[in-house]
Parts: structure tokens; sequence; C-alpha cells
């Protein structure tokens, strides 16, 4: 039986803020994988490519994010029977756990697609293990579940991004690089329990946004900067 | 000697091909380019599927080879790229 998706999701506290969070990370996303276009086409190297996907890969889940407070707010959340709650739930929770999942397997793989030996195999593992946290997100009804999955995910990016670490060529550079990625995939972990379970991060929640967004720009700016666009 | 990236392989290609008036025949390009004639075939190959060189024929059957604007392009951003790809360790 296919469970309601958290009632926090469907029905957001803060509708105004969530839309604006939600709007500015789409936007630094989108203008980073803009940003990144020509340097892209021009070289063609994987991994460019890998990085522009992962910020194509959050655009899009937090379009999922957005869409799905939109669609309430557009056709008035008094109204949300008619049109199958459910239904429009799951494909949200599923579209943004699926993405968001392949936007960090992405950003972690363009650092270490040299080291992994580049092939098709690792995009198809990506997808199949984004697909699986999707459905243990939606099917799987039991948050400590959810809570220790988290947490295995980040104890192997943390073991990652040592690795990759390590291998820097510029230490100083590649360390600060590598924090502010850390602390991404940390946000995007607190975004996720955010949604899948509402009141456990509730008083922090402005907080993870400001630091979410911060974050993005962060990185909008170094590419920006970088690229020269 | 330091061994050369794909990328800068492909700037040396491009730059030798504009240093000779963006207007070269295939063998002086390969022996400037310093690389063995299976990987000039391969690279050249790439190349020109990526529109940053031509091949164009001129006289009695005479191959040149030319940049595009978008080899010129690349020679333009080639710095950019190489410090993009340090940046973010890519």
């Amino acid at each position: 039986m296919v469970n309601m998706p958290p009632i926090g999701f469907l029905l957001p506290r803060d509708l105004g803020i969530d839309l604006i969070y939600s709007f500015v990370i789409i936007v630094c996303s989108l203008m980073i994988y803009r940003a990144t276009k020509e340097l892209y086409e021009l070289s063609s190297y994987k991994g460019i490519k890998y990085f522009r996907q992962a910020f194509l890969f959050f655009a899009i889940a937090y379009f999922f994010r957005y869409f799905i407070r939109f669609l309430l707010v557009f056709f008035n959340v008094r109204e949300i029977s008619e049109f199958s709650p459910i239904f429009v739930g799951i494909l949200s929770l599923s579209g943004f756990l699926y993405s968001s999942s392949m936007a960090v397997f992405y950003l972690l793989y363009s650092v270490m697609w040299k080291k992994w030996n580049h092939s098709r195999t690792k995009i198809i593992l990506f997808n199949t293990l984004a697909i699986a946290i999707a459905l243990i997100g939606i099917f799987i009804n039991n948050m400590g579940i959810y809570l220790v999955l988290n947490l295995i995910l980040l104890l192997f990016i943390l073991f990652v991004l040592i690795i990759a670490y390590k291998d820097s060529k510029n230490k100083q550079k590649g360390k600060s690089l590598y924090i502010i990625y850390l602390l991404l995939f940390v946000f995007w972990i607190l975004n996720v329990i955010d949604i899948m379970i509402p009141r456990f991060l509730e008083v922090y929640q402005l907080v993870i946004y400001l630091f979410s967004i911060l974050l993005f720009m962060t990185v909008l700016y170094k590419v920006l900067k970088k690229s020269g666009s | 000697m330091v061994k050369r990236g794909k990328l800068e392989i492909m700037r040396d290609v491009i730059q030798i091909i504009k240093r000779n008036k963006n207007h070269i025949k295939p063998t002086p390009l390969l022996r400037k380019a310093n690389i063995s004639s299976a990987r000039f075939k391969a690279y050249c190959s790439e190349l020109v599927d990526r529109a940053l060189i031509k091949e164009i024929i001129e006289g009695k059957n005479r191959k040149y080879i030319i940049l595009t604007e978008k080899g010129f392009r690349f020679l333009e951003k080639y710095k950019t790229i190489i410090n993009f790809i340090d940046e973010f360790e890519l």
C-alpha cells in the first residue's frame, strides 16, 4: 500500500519563505549551468559536464519542491482534495529525492571521475541508487530507517571527499572547495530531513535555508569569477 | 618530461594551425604537434567532430587544415577552461 507523503511536504508551513528559498536555489543553479555552457562546449571536458549536470539536477530537485507549493497556491490549498494530493505529493517528493540525489552523485563524480575510471556503469549505478532513495522515501514509512540511510550516505560522501582532498594538487585551494562541497551535502541532507520529518528541524528551518542559499551563492560567485561569464 | 594532457595537446595542435596563418597541411602539422601518427589521426578526427578545425581541399586535391571560429574561441578561452578545472578540481 502506498503511504501518504509527509504532510509537511504537502501542506507547507511558510509557503512564502519556501517559495522564495526554492526560487533562489533554482536561479543560482541555472546560472551556474548557463555560465559553464561555453567552457563545456569548447572543451567537451567530462569533469565540467558532470559539474554542470549536478547543478542542473539541483535546479530540477528544487523545482519539484517549488512545484508542489506553487500548485497548492495556484489551485488554492482548500481545494486540494480535488486533484489527488497523494499523487501530487508522491510525484513531487519522488522527483525531489531522485533529482537531489543525482545532483549530489554528479557533484562527487565531477571530482572523482578520473580516479573512478569513467564508465557508463557508474552513471547507471547512480541512477539506481537515486531511484532506490526516492522509493525508500515514499514507500518506507519509517523515519528511523531514513535517518540511518542519510547518515550512511553522509559518511560515504565524507569518505570520498577525504580521498579527493588527499589527491588534490593544490591543498590550500582544494581545502576550501571540499569544505564548501561537504557543507553543501550536509545541508542537502538537512533539507531532505526537513521535508521527510517536518517537525524534526522546525526551529532551525530558516537557518538551514539561509545557509543553503549562502552555499549556492558562494559556488555561483566562484563559477562566475572563474568562467569569465 | 611531463606528459601532456588531452586538452593541452588539442591546444597545441590548434595553436600550430593558427601560427601557420590558419592554413597548414596534415604532414607538417603532425611533425610540429610532436605526437604519434595514430594519436594525431584520433585528435584530428575529434577536433573535426567538435567543429574546432576543418579540412579543406584546395588545388589538385591538396588537403589543408584550418581553424573554425570555435577553434579560435577555444584558444581564447583555453586559460579560463584550465583555471576553471583547477579551481573546482574537476
